[in-house]
């Protein structure tokens, strides 16, 4: 990215914006690593990303372990004061030491104390994000210890002064070619050292040394089993077998809620890791020891050979209190695999560094930040769009987005009141619980009653809309950033064009339904909703519009939850009403969707009522294929693919909320049957999210993030021409426009063009 | 990656052909001791110090052959450990659905001739070889050692991507070596 901006500040070292407590930090941290880091990042992360899903589409039983895995650690958590005291008990009756440690403090102090006791000069550390969150390292180092990292990415990091970037992989913020730079920096020296190969070797002979005159070696462990006291290990460098078998004294630091009660609970866990991590079968190495161990510990001549000394350090730390917090107990069944940082649309642009805090990053890391420090520090975690992309990907089955839009909610509630919030939350009805929350987020969060204003005051509001003093204003009040084009408001809304239309009933109707006229289609993209609309009817569809009401996902996004469950109750109520009358739910605007089939599971205080809305919703061309199914006929009965105005060849993106409530397949596969050339995108979220590309703080992420996007739209038409866009989403369309300036279709709108009418 | 779905037939396959894809190599070679024996040498012809870690899921002959081998250090100290070539391992069981081995730790030289020399060779019999990590996880796979000891799955030679490009043989050995016993 290189804006004017970039170009002018120089940017800011990792460690000095580590700390988001302040928000300029985080817009700081944001600029920093568009800049320098999201190259290596993006390409990374996206190797993850595609392995983990072919890993993860290799294991037979994926959903089924995921439960299991779930299960495991529900069950974990809700009797880890009960597992804690009985792991003290294996631990010590197999001669190993323990201790519980309430903060970072008594846990550095302790482990300082083995140290000082074994008279330790030489410390060797396997990687270990929990020593990261207690500072450990400084603690040592102060008093004269030298720790050795021996974890090839900690050591980049420790040779650099930085925080890690990434939950299993904290350097990935590092280029090949930036290695060597530091490493001739830092070692002044003039080996080569152009390869990863070379790189390695370098790396290897300096931490040899390290592991073979080692006096303590300190490791975590990825769970740790109350009845045997084992721990497992994993890894693929062979540097955590050299710091947990070589030294005299192995010194396990881990938090409590790596805690399960039996050995045999690991199973699960050992293919998902590995597969949810990496994304391999597994990884080099997956070590399950029960120290102390039988075997001397390694001695070179001039050292005497003691007998094994192990201790384990359990970590508090917050988590006891997490586990009290009906929300954020979720965070503690985290098994830290990375999925939900690697399917991250922003966190494979910019990384942990700036969507991340001083110890851990990314969708689940804001839960931790806040968990184990202050709120305040789970500032980045507005990084998270809620585009859901994480979702399917959790091993333990997170609802990490929820989380997220918790702390939000909870950062909303912390600050004071200001006259224009309460304002703001007066006229649009929003809950006065929600009224501390900033303006802008009140704004995008109440969207719908702008529109509504917007849309009755057309063509005014949309010149208004247009002009520069007006933009500046609502870029200064409302953080919305002047460079995006706003969509125009419509002359007519959805319900009054259709309520215009007049038709006859549909006689003899195959289905009922409901077209729900979300805000986005309704005061937006009116079009696709007539379209949906006559296609409907023309395919035999008995089909209502409802009224126009907020559904709560734009305000559930802004952690407005008070005013976001008020919303979906009412939408909830309407639809109940047409589900009364045993119609169907038709809903256009992906987003609004997934309301309906998942966020409302929060919101709802009925789970009835939710399941019964869950399983009768439908995204418009899911439900046509399920029509076209039932009829028996094939899709080209219905479409002729001859009559396309577009041509065949079409580029489709789906919305991420799409995907993850499962329903983008069936608009690839219709299109497909009914002979369209279709291209699909890869990405996983086209960098709008919603209202996340609008707000000034994260315009020029959002459009790196829409690059990749893009960018797959130029290979798709390098084999032979121009593709026509398609996309479900509203925000996505707008995005394509931005990043485009192209004419973007709605399939449906694809496909009322190509319907033969009926009977013909 | 070739790794396959398994079906209890052809286990074997499944593990070769998974363990390749991790970068292992594979030779399937016939039980007696003197095919073990020649085996083994022909892969060490570059190590002149070799350790040999204890053969607990060797049936004995085989391991009275091995300790003939040219370059095997008797009793290595700490510092001839350190600076070895290649290591020995008999494995406790192999993965089929990775191509990993277990390696049992605890006695003397097992976790040394596993992760401190270059090269690594691994004995597995072809019984050993159970379908996916969980098995070693019941009380019935192998005589339910699995459930009680102190073990390390090694899937191919120590690997990092953390200095760039994937890069194979870090701090754990470079070359996994597998000769499956049938």
């Amino acid at each position: 990215m290189g804006t004017a901006q970039t170009q002018a500040a120089p940017p800011e070292s990792p460690r000095a914006v580590a700390n988001k407590s302040e928000r300029q930090h985080l817009l700081k941290a944001i600029r920093m690593a568009l800049s320098i880091q999201s190259p290596a990042v993006r390409s990374n992360t996206q190797t993850f990303n595609r392995n983990r899903y072919r890993a993860t589409r290799l294991l037979p039983d994926y959903d089924a372990l995921k439960d299991h895995a779930r299960q495991i650690k529900a069950r974990s958590i809700a009797n880890l004061p009960q597992l804690i005291a009985q792991l003290e008990k294996t631990v010590r009756g197999r001669g190993g030491h323990v201790l519980l440690a309430a903060g970072a403090e008594e846990a550095c102090q302790y482990v300082h104390d083995v140290c000082v006791r074994h008279g330790a000069k030489l410390v060797v550390k396997g990687k270990s994000i929990t020593t990261e969150e207690i500072r450990l390292n400084h603690v040592l180092e102060a008093a004269g210890m030298e720790v050795a990292e021996s974890d090839l990415a900690e050591f980049i990091l420790q040779v650099a002064d930085e925080q890690p970037s990434h939950i299993i992989a904290p350097a990935i913020h590092y280029s090949r070619e930036r290695i060597t730079a530091l490493f001739k920096r830092k070692f002044q020296t003039d080996l080569p050292l152009d390869t990863g190969e070379e790189l390695t070797k370098f790396a290897r002979e300096i931490l040899r040394g390290k592991f073979l005159h080692a006096d303590i070696g300190i490791t975590g462990a990825n769970l740790v089993a109350a009845d045997t006291g084992t721990l497992m290990l994993v890894e693929s460098e062979g540097n955590i077998r050299m710091t947990s078998l070589l030294p005299p004294v192995h010194i396990a630091v881990v938090g409590v809620e790596k805690i399960i009660s039996r050995r045999q609970d690991m199973a699960p866990f050992v293919e998902l890791l590995a597969a949810s991590g990496t994304g391999q079968p597994l990884t080099s190495y997956t070590s399950f020891l029960s120290p102390p161990l039988d075997d001397p510990p390694f001695a070179l001549p001039g050292k005497t050979r003691q007998a094994r000394e192990f201790h384990l350090v359990l970590i508090d730390n917050g988590r006891l209190r997490m586990r009290d917090d009906s929300v954020f107990r979720e965070t503690l069944y985290c098994i830290r695999c990375s999925a939900c940082l690697n399917s991250c649309a922003n966190f494979q642009t910019v990384g942990g560094h700036a969507f991340g805090g001083e110890t851990y990053s990314g969708g689940i890391g804001g839960s931790w930040e806040a968990g184990t420090g202050k709120l305040e520090n789970a500032r980045f975690s507005e990084l998270c769009t809620g585009c859901s992309r994480c979702v399917n990907q959790c091993p333990v089955r997170i609802d990490i987005p929820w989380l997220n839009e918790n702390l939000r909610n909870r950062l909303n509630g912390a600050a004071e009141t200001f006259l224009p919030s309460g304002i703001l939350t007066t006229i649009t009805g929003a809950s006065e619980n929600d009224q501390s929350a900033p303006v802008s987020k009140l704004f995008f969060g109440n969207y719908h009653w702008f529109a509504e204003w917007g849309t009755r005051f057309a063509p005014f509001s949309n010149a208004l809309a247009r002009w520069r003093p007006a933009r500046r204003a609502m870029e200064r009040w409302l953080g919305l950033d002047r460079r995006r084009t706003l969509p125009p408001f419509p002359k007519r809304t959805l319900v009054s064009a259709v309520n215009a239309e007049s038709l006859p009933r549909t006689e003899g109707a195959l289905a009922r339904a409901v077209l729900f006229a979300d805000v986005f289609t309704n005061y937006g993209l009116v079009e696709r909703g007539l379209s949906t609309w006559r296609l409907l009817r023309e395919l035999g569809v008995d089909v209502a519009v409802s009224e126009s009401v907020p559904e709560g996902r734009a305000a559930l996004s802004q952690g407005l939850l008070r005013t976001a469950a008020g919303y979906a109750q009412r939408a909830a109520s309407l639809l109940d009403h047409y589900l009364d009358q045993d119609r169907d739910v038709v809903v256009i605007e992906p987003s609004s969707l997934a309301m309906f089939r998942r966020d409302a599971l929060h919101l709802l205080d009925n789970p009835e009522q939710f399941e019964r809305l869950r399983s009768r919703c439908f995204e418009p061309v899911e439900y046509i294929a399920k029509l076209i199914e039932k009829s028996g006929r094939r899709p080209e009965e219905f479409f002729d693919l001859g009559r396309s105005p577009v041509g065949k060849r079409v580029f489709y993106h789906s919305h991420c909320q799409q995907k993850t409530i499962g329903c983008a397949a069936p608009t690839e596969a219709l299109l497909r049957a009914i002979g369209f050339d279709v291209v699909t995108s890869s990405v996983e979220c086209c960098g709008m999210a919603g209202s996340f590309g609008y707000k000034k703080d994260f315009y020029e992420l959002s459009m790196a993030v829409g690059e990749d996007l893009f960018e797959q739209v130029r290979k798709a038409e390098e084999d032979g021409g121009p593709r026509t866009l398609v996309a479900s989403g509203t925000s996505c369309t707008e995005q394509f426009h931005a990043g485009m300036k192209r004419q973007v279709f709605h399939p449906v709108e694809l496909l009322a063009a190509i319907v033969r009418p009926a009977g013909k | 990656m070739p790794f396959r779905q398994v079906a209890m037939s052809g286990l074997i396959d499944a593990f070769e052909a998974n363990a390749r894809g991790a970068a292992a190599t594979v030779d399937r070679i016939a039980g007696s001791p003197a095919a073990v024996l020649a085996a083994v040498e022909g892969a060490l012809k570059d190590s002149p110090a070799v350790v040999l870690g204890p053969g607990e899921f060797l049936p004995s002959e085989i391991m009275n052959a091995l300790v003939e081998l040219p370059g095997l250090v008797r009793e290595p100290s700490d510092e001839m450990l350190s600076r070895a070539d290649a290591g020995i391992s008999s494995a406790f069981a192999g993965i089929a659905s990775s191509g990993s081995v277990c390696v049992a730790m605890g006695p003397p030289l097992a976790a040394a001739a596993s992760l401190l020399m270059p090269l690594h060779i691994v004995l597995l019999c072809a019984d050993r070889i159970v379908e996916r990590p969980r098995n070693l996880f019941t009380p019935t796979c192998l005589g339910g050692e699995g459930f009680r000891r102190n073990l390390v799955l090694i899937t191919g030679p120590s690997a990092t991507a953390d200095m760039g490009p994937l890069v194979r043989g870090v701090h754990g050995p470079h070359q996994l070596r597998i000769f499956v016993l049938e």
